[in-house]
């Protein structure tokens, strides 16, 4: 249905959407996660062309809406879109917003346009709202409002820009059932959400946005509950990430416990924690890893709502448990890193060792 | 790391002031190494120390073997409380001697 080849899209010298390559089928749901500013709004806006990309490829149906023969306004036509903010004609009533679309796009009947309408309003639980001005609505009716006028254009396939963000939280749920249906109703859509839960239940899909691609994609049974990448599961579990690489043991220590101690203050860890922190890390480094590996990438984390401080490192080289090793020499780090953690897993993915441990807070 | 180091006959203080890691241990296990054999009491004054490691408790241990071929004795003054909990987590402050 879409095929989406190493899409870009800059402004100016800020790149948003760097290679975003996708394909999705008619019937998905698809949800796309990330943190703020990394371009999934600028990937929908950019499928219907509401943005112009600055490179890559987007075939509706085959057809290239970059090539000059494409009829962008005919193919704009079979995606419908839903913004954060309604966008509905204040001046209309809420049965015209509806009409507006079929009567002078698809050239309905106004009687037509009218029943298709009601029929809509219906489906979204606003029938008896038809003849109201929009600013006589809720946020959570203006919402359904402006779906039931994206579904008037009869489109194959609906893309929702953040539907809820704007709404007050008591709201966000009338908004979400009405999309649950849709779901259920078999229509393909693309969701960008920061509703976790909703993404996960109705999903057949969840892109996860990072860096200005698509940095994983799958199942949301997986991409929820198991995430391949550190990123997607430290922005599942609302943690903040500080990454360094230390390669060989000349690297710039003093570098890296500044920046440590800048991002543990930044999350309001006391003068222990931070020692901690610093204490685990320079144990693992240079007792136990550079031993066994030349470069190592270490990624903490801080979960802000649990408190909880976590360090992940990551390095090539033999496979095996550093914190199992019996040798005399490292008895004295195992010792201070068994003490200040309550929790260690090893794992070998690949060529690559991964020992994740949790502090005691 | 700052070390100094005061004499007086044969009692040597060595005032340590910053980080005693990875990094500045060698240079303290250098200067311990070098103190003339005819010392045979050494105080270690950490009351400046805010951070050690692993790498600083094997030098502080190397000097206490040292201090103990010789009869001498070690002695570790003014420790602050959060460089205390590493010597007391890793069983230091069984083994050695904090005034």
């Amino acid at each position: 249905m879409i095929t989406v080849r190493h899409l870009e899209k800059k402004f100016g010298d800020t790149v948003v959407l760097r290679d975003v390559n996708a394909e999705i089928s008619q019937g998905e749901i698809i949800s796309i996660i990330g943190p703020s500013g990394t371009g999934k709004s600028t990937f929908l806006r950019c499928l219907n062309h509401l943005e112009k990309p600055t490179g890559g490829q987007i075939l509706v149906d085959g057809v290239d809406l970059s090539s000059s023969s494409a009829d962008i306004y005919r193919l704009r036509q079979k995606m419908g879109m839903v913004f954060q903010s309604f966008n509905l004609f204040s001046h209309l009533m809420v049965i015209e917003n509806i009409m507006l679309g079929p009567e002078t796009l698809l050239r309905k009947s106004r009687q037509e346009a009218y029943d298709a309408g009601m029929a809509l309003l219906e489906t979204v639980g606003l029938a008896g709202k038809a003849m109201a001005y929009p600013d006589e609505l809720s946020g959570g009716q203006k919402q359904r409002v402006a779906i039931a006028r994206t579904l008037a254009m009869n489109p194959s396939i609906v893309l929702f820009d953040e539907p809820t963000s704007a709404l007050d939280p008591t709201m966000v749920s009338e908004v979400l059932a009405v999309i649950r249906r849709l779901a259920e109703q078999g229509m393909t859509m693309m969701i960008v959400t920061h509703e976790m839960k909703f993404a996960r239940d109705v999903s057949t899909r969840v892109f996860y946005m990072d860096e200005g691609v698509i940095f994983e994609e799958g199942p949301p049974a997986r991409i929820f509950t198991s995430p391949q990448q550190e990123k997607t599961r430290a922005f599942l579990n609302k943690i903040s990430l500080y990454r360094f690489t230390a390669t060989g043991r000349d690297f710039d220590v003093f570098r890296l416990n500044a920046e440590l101690e800048e991002f543990c203050q930044r999350h309001l860890l006391n003068r222990k924690q931070v020692r901690n922190v610093q204490l685990v890390v320079e144990e693992m480094l240079f007792q136990l890893l550079f031993p066994r590996a030349e470069s190592v990438e270490i990624a903490v984390g801080c979960s802000d709502e649990q408190g909880d401080t976590e360090l992940l490192f990551d390095y090539a080289g033999a496979a095996g448990d550093p914190l199992a090793d019996t040798a005399a020499a490292t008895e004295l780090p195992r010792l201070i890193i068994s003490r200040l953690t309550r929790d260690a897993d090893y794992s070998r993915s690949g060529e690559r060792n991964k020992l994740r441990l949790k502090l005691k807070s | 790391m700052n070390i100094s180091k005061e004499l007086r006959g044969a009692e040597l203080t060595v005032s340590l002031a910053g980080r005693l890691d990875t990094t500045s241990a060698p240079a303290l296990e250098h200067d311990l190494k070098a103190i003339d054999a005819a010392v045979t009491s050494l105080i270690l004054d950490f009351a400046a120390v805010d951070y050690v490691s692993s790498a600083g408790l094997r030098v502080i241990l190397a000097a206490q073997k040292q201090m103990g071929s010789r009869h001498g004795a070690m002695v570790l003054r003014g420790v602050p409380d959060a460089v205390m909990e590493v010597f007391e987590m890793t069983g230091f402050t069984d083994i050695l001697t904090f005034v």
